[in-house]
């Protein structure tokens, strides 16, 4: 018998996500990755990269008072365009807003909280939601009658309404922003883990397992919760650029990250009227980030799913 | 069969029942509207009375009794910032949404599907790159700002599109000869809100073509229509494109609600009156009767579909029926 | 653009005549009330009878989504919005005109006993309602008892009785003095002015009277679709004059990007609000022109300051936020240089406001601020929670900035419109916590004790404000019935709340409005629409001309 567990395939699941792990690795789309390095490095590192402060407004020089306010000296000077063109300065390389802030310091900040939202808001989301969906598939009748249930009645939930809520309950802030994606999004991913842990349920090393007399958390959690990973990786790497949007159009919409932090969707909602008015790099250059992040991460979760297809295709 | 529809009748009636109990309970926790309504300096005479007209100076128990004794007789209450039933204001601005999410999704097809198909014939291709990357961009860049940069350019700069979006209280009781022309009347107000959201819709669309299709086009019946000398563009036009066609509906159908309920931020930039802005307006104001009504007719739809949807693979394939 | 000081409704002159062409002020007719009156400064109404004819359409943008329920005054609210739907489909006895702040309207004649206790009212002969029915004293009294809006308790318990004398004279018989009758009958501040067609609301009820109403006003509605859009048409046998403009379209836009872009676009004629970011392509376009629209100050408030561990429990602390402000700078950025650095928080459109030398502005000095810092202990400042007016965030903003130089380090709540309000309509409840500064503005007609009663005196819900001298000032204003010592007491607190700075004023605000080119007269004459006081919206609204339709 214990040759046959020895042999049974799902046995040391984690090891065999790792080695999986290292033959996908192997072929992955360069630019993409390169770009979503080079954002998590830039999130990670801002406070040492960013050539000024988020919050503070650059200090300007007495050129540029006298050209804005004809005087020598002024608190500091607004809506300087990016570097090339006349009256931008190297020193403001992107400009700055219309607080006299450095727009580069405040996207590079700006990137922390992208990322850090979109991350950790499709990481509690991914957990929620698989351990749901793995439950409602193994355990079967009331478990998944009643997850089920509430999974179809939460998906119509616009996140909209957890946004206001949160806001006034908790006041406006960050970390809103992540427990809206979290509860929200979950309901995404049980859905999707219910259903392959159907197919898996019936596989071989699971009754197997069951024969045995394998307690169902270990089941559970050694055996289903591994071989479901490759569809909630999938899932998470799409999410992630859903969860940029999101937070966007929430800080768009005014009940996402709050003035004055400086979130790129927050960035953009706060300078359309900017962007009217001529002034278009405030507006557009989040743009540009917020596209170029969620693209890299769509294009990796592509690559994702067809790498993974074969085990996919069981179904 | 008919167990099997009951069975999914049921659930429907139930999910249903959970999102109406879940975004009452939701809705109150926001915050208290009569606080809000009231300006600086109102007195408690003057609250009370507000408390009163709005049924919540009720306990919890009975706003929740009445409130869903009210709903089965298709009683939404009314508006708390808007005065006039919530069923009226939301079926005037039902159609406006119509319009405009149909109008995405016809957008969305007709970019995507067309892409996906070529794509998925094309496989690895160059075109394939370029279909993929299309559809990326789509679905990466946010609606809004695609929106922003229309209006600036066609709008404003070229002056080519108006930039409001203009709605009609057509449809509901008005005369029927206005059913049709309601559609295509003030189109040139909808170009640019309906592209701005079915620019993010096409991305997904493309895609699900794509994959249906090579999934069709590696399937044994295929192969089995090309042993038989059937012309490639024959197996492509009658038999791969029909096949594919199934999920490719399903999720457009899913879609289309989502687009319908869910463009809020659409709707704001170019203040086109739908029912996006009706929930966004709502949320704001803790306008309790307008939240729960959109919500809730949101989510009818939404099962209503899913519920078709159940049905119609029932019925097309045994093995799900007989299967739960 | 100060409009110059406001003529006071108050100067004691007793008035004991008999005859009809005496005092064009007091209207024509003979005297309804026997006794002393007390003298009423109304201005006449303007009236025109040359029948001229409507053309052209206007097309309005509000900043927010149109309620349905502006349309009914018997549940009018204390927001002044609803005002501007009232000029549109209503009428009133008195009410703000550019005439004057109380103008006659739908009356001819007023008078006001002495001792305050009556107040007697003479209709205009022949007036109507939209829909032809005659509107009577029958209709003043019925409006009167079944008002159920703001300070409605305050009129119901007040009256006595009503007396309707004939189908055109109505006399109100208080239980005791009541002074302020004329000031919150005005149109301006209440709606219990404003007369509703008995007939017809009770046939129509509540929500019919909203979806279709019915009133004696220069417009009818004729459609809306709730929240987006209302269509009102001209009456053209409007009793004051034929209006200008055939067709008013009123449009609720909230974002203010959306209302630039359809004045830019032609789609729009007047749009509200164009404040913020916005305001410098407002002003940079040759096409479009722009009305300052002086609202009301800004100012500060600090909830808690009298609590012990606030630190704005110390006066030197509150003084050093208001050196801290550089309003010069900060009115240029925000507001293009248009705001005005004030020195109160009550707007000078109000009676018995001070400005000018009473109440200079504050100056600007970061060096003094902080050894004001420094003398109070806290010379390392300290962290608190700004709650900013909606959607003036990025104001909110430039603030922080500023207090961050003195080491007072702001964390901005940025709050939608309803949640702010729900907030501080509360008062102490609703903003816990004694390091919060409030950010507000509150342009309420009225007179200046409106402004106090709601937000210096310890009784008020709303109030943050609790001092005992203060009250003794109050309580002795309330009691009078003497002007001229209720005008000297209301300065007096005013005084009091600047000198201390529980209350630290920033600037007076422009409300700016957006006008298209197709409004008429060409030009800058065209600010004329905004000469009414107390307003933020340009009524009344049967002046306003437009070029006719292409």
């Amino acid at each position: 018998m214990a040759t046959v567990l020895e042999r049974a395939p799902s046995l040391g699941g984690l090891s065999r996500v790792a080695r999986r792990s290292y033959r996908l690795v192997a072929d992955v789309p360069a630019i993409p990755l390169l770009i979503v390095a080079a954002l998590t490095f830039v999130a990670i590192f801002a406070p040492v990269l960013a050539p000024h402060g988020k919050l503070t407004p650059v200090k300007p020089t007495p050129e540029q008072c006298q050209a804005k306010f004809g005087t020598p000296s002024c608190p500091y000077v607004d809506n300087l365009p990016p570097f090339w063109f006349k009256g931008g300065s190297i020193d403001t390389p992107l400009g700055t807003d219309f607080l006299g802030r450095d727009v580069l310091s405040r996207l590079m900040y700006g990137a922390r909280i992208s990322l850090v939202v979109a991350l950790t808001g499709t990481l509690f989301a991914g957990a929620i939601g698989t351990l749901l969906g793995v439950l409602a598939g193994y355990m079967g009748k009331w478990w998944d009658q009643i997850i089920m249930r509430v999974t179809d009645a939460w998906l119509t939930l616009p996140s909209l309404v957890f946004a206001i809520l949160l806001s006034s309950v908790r006041g406006p802030g960050v970390w809103n922003v992540v427990l809206i994606l979290a509860l929200v999004f979950w309901s995404r991913y049980s859905r999707a883990v219910r259903g392959e842990v159907l197919a898996l349920r019936e596989r071989d090393f699971v009754k197997l397992a069951e024969i045995n007399g394998i307690p169902t958390r270990t089941i559970i959690f050694r055996h289903l919760m591994p071989n479901v990973m490759n569809s909630v990786m999938v899932l998470f790497s799409l999410q992630v650029g859903v969860a940029v949007i999101i937070e966007a159009s929430l800080s768009f919409l005014g009940v996402g990250v709050p003035p004055p932090e400086p979130s790129w969707g927050l960035m953009m909602a706060q300078e359309r009227e900017s962007l009217m008015d001529g002034k278009w790099w405030l507006a557009v250059f989040p743009g540009i980030g917020i596209t170029m992040l969620v693209l890299s991460a769509n294009m990796l979760g592509d690559w994702l799913r067809v790498r993974l297809d074969p085990q996919l295709r069981n179904r | 069969m008919r167990r099997y529809i009951l069975v999914r009748a049921l659930y429907s009636v139930v999910t249903l029942w959970l999102l109406v109990t879940i975004i009452f309970g939701l809705v109150r926790l926001t915050g208290d509207p009569v606080e809000m309504k009231a300006e600086a300096g109102a007195d408690a005479a003057y609250v009370a009375r507000l408390k009163h007209d709005w049924g919540l100076d009720q306990s919890l128990p009975r706003q929740y009794l009445s409130f869903l004794g009210n709903l089965l007789q298709g009683d939404f209450g009314h508006s708390f910032e808007k005065s006039l039933p919530v069923r009226d204001i939301y079926f005037e601005r039902l159609p406006n949404s119509l319009k405009l999410g149909f109008a995405a999704f016809v957008i969305s097809i007709v970019l995507g599907v067309p892409l996906g198909m070529l794509s998925a014939l094309k496989v690895n291709s160059w075109w394939d790159s370029v279909g993929k990357g299309i559809a990326l961009f789509g679905l990466s860049m946010p609606g809004f700002f695609v929106g922003l940069v229309l209006i600036i350019v066609f709008g404003i700069q070229l002056g080519w599109l108006p930039v409001l979006g203009k709605g009609r209280s057509a449809f509901v009781g008005s005369d029927p000869s206005t059913w049709v022309l309601f559609w295509f009347k003030d189109w040139s107000h909808l170009i640019m809100p309906a592209f701005a959201l079915g620019w993010y819709f096409s991305g997904a669309m493309l895609r699900i073509t794509r994959s249906g299709m090579l999934d069709v086009l590696g399937s044994d019946y295929i192969k089995l229509v090309r042993l038989k000398g059937v012309p490639e563009r024959m197996v492509v036009a009658k038999h791969a494109f029909k096949n594919s066609m199934i999920p490719v509906l399903t999720f457009a159908g899913l879609n289309l609600l989502i687009i319908v309920n869910f463009a809020v931020v659409i709707e704001v930039i170019f203040n086109w009156p739908g029912v996006g802005q009706l929930l966004y307006d709502g949320l704001s104001n803790r306008d309790f009767p307008m939240v729960q009504g959109v919500v809730l007719m949101s989510g009818l739809m939404i099962v209503v579909l899913n519920f078709a949807i159940d049905v119609l693979y029932g019925y097309v394939d045994p093995r799900i029926r007989l299967s739960r | 653009m100060i409009r110059g000081l406001l003529a006071p409704v108050t100067a004691l002159v007793l008035s004991v005549l008999a005859c009809g062409d005496a005092v064009a002020q007091k209207g024509p007719g003979a005297p309804i009330l026997s006794g002393p009156l007390a003298k009423l400064d109304i201005k006449p109404a303007q009236v025109d009878t040359a029948k001229g004819t409507s053309k052209g359409t206007l097309t309005v943008a509000m900043h927010f989504a149109l309620d349905p329920g502006w349309l009914d005054p018997l549940e009018h609210s204390y927001a002044i919005t609803q005002q501007m739907y009232d000029y549109l489909v209503h009428d009133t006895m008195i009410k703000p005109m550019p005439y004057g702040y109380v103008t006659y309207g739908l009356a001819e004649h007023v008078e006001l006993a002495a001792d305050f206790r009556r107040a007697a009212f003479r209709l205009r002969p022949g007036l109507k309602f939209h829909d032809g029915h005659a509107l009577t004293t029958a209709d003043v009294k019925w409006t009167y008892e079944n008002y159920k809006g703001a300070y409605a308790k305050l009129f119901h318990d007040k009256l006595e009785h009503i007396q309707i004398v004939d189908d055109r004279t109505i006399v109100f018989h208080f239980k005791e003095p009541f002074i302020d009758f004329m000031d919150i009958y005005n149109g301006g501040v209440s709606g219990i002015g404003w007369i509703v067609p008995r007939h017809y609301y009770e046939k129509a009820g509540r929500d019919g009277f909203k979806a279709k109403p019915i009133g004696a006003g220069p417009y009818r509605l004729v459609s809306q679709q709730a929240g987006v859009q209302m269509t009102f048409e001209a009456v053209d046998d409007y009793w004051r004059r034929t209006p200008a403009t055939k067709t008013i379209v009123v449009k609720g836009i909230r974002d203010p990007a959306t209302r630039m872009a359809g004045l830019q676009t032609g789609e729009l004629d007047l749009a509200f609000g164009m404040t913020g970011k916005v305001l410098p392509r407002l002003m940079a376009d040759p096409n479009l022109r722009y009305d300052p629209n002086f609202t009301g100050p800004w100012w500060l408030m600090f909830p808690g300051y009298n609590e012990p561990g606030s630190p704005f429990r110390d006066k030197r602390v509150r003084q050093a936020v208001s050196l801290a402000i550089n309003r010069p700078f900060l009115v240029k950025q925000e507001t293009q240089g248009i705001g005005k650095p004030w020195g109160n928080w009550i707007s000078s459109e109000n009676r018995d406001a001070l400005q000018g030398a009473e109440a200079p502005v504050p100056e600007y000095n970061v060096e003094k601020a902080k050894q004001l810092m420094a003398q109070a202990g806290v010379p390392d400042g300290f962290e608190v929670d700004y709650l900013p007016f909606p959607p003036y965030f990025d104001m909110g903003e430039r603030i922080i900035t500023d207090l961050r130089a003195i080491g007072i380090r702001g964390k901005l709540q940025s709050l939608e419109g309803p949640a702010f309000r729900g907030k501080i309509n509360q008062g102490r409840k609703g903003v816990p916590g004694n390091r919060t500064i409030v950010q507000n503005i509150d342009p309420r007609a009225g007179g200046s004790k409106n402004n106090i009663a709601v937000y210096a005196v310890c009784d008020s819900p709303s109030s943050f404000v609790c001092e005992p001298q203060i009250e003794a000032l109050w309580k002795k204003h309330q009691a009078s019935l003497d002007l001229a010592e209720r005008e000297r007491l209301i300065k007096s607190i005013q005084k009091i709340m600047l000198d201390e700075h529980y209350f630290v004023p920033i600037y007076w605000n422009p409300f700016v409005h957006g006008i298209g080119p197709r409004v008429l007269p060409e030009g800058k004459a065209v600010s004329k629409y905004w000469d009414t006081l107390n307003a933020p919206y340009p009524w009344p609204w049967e002046v306003w001309e437009v070029k006719a339709d292409r």
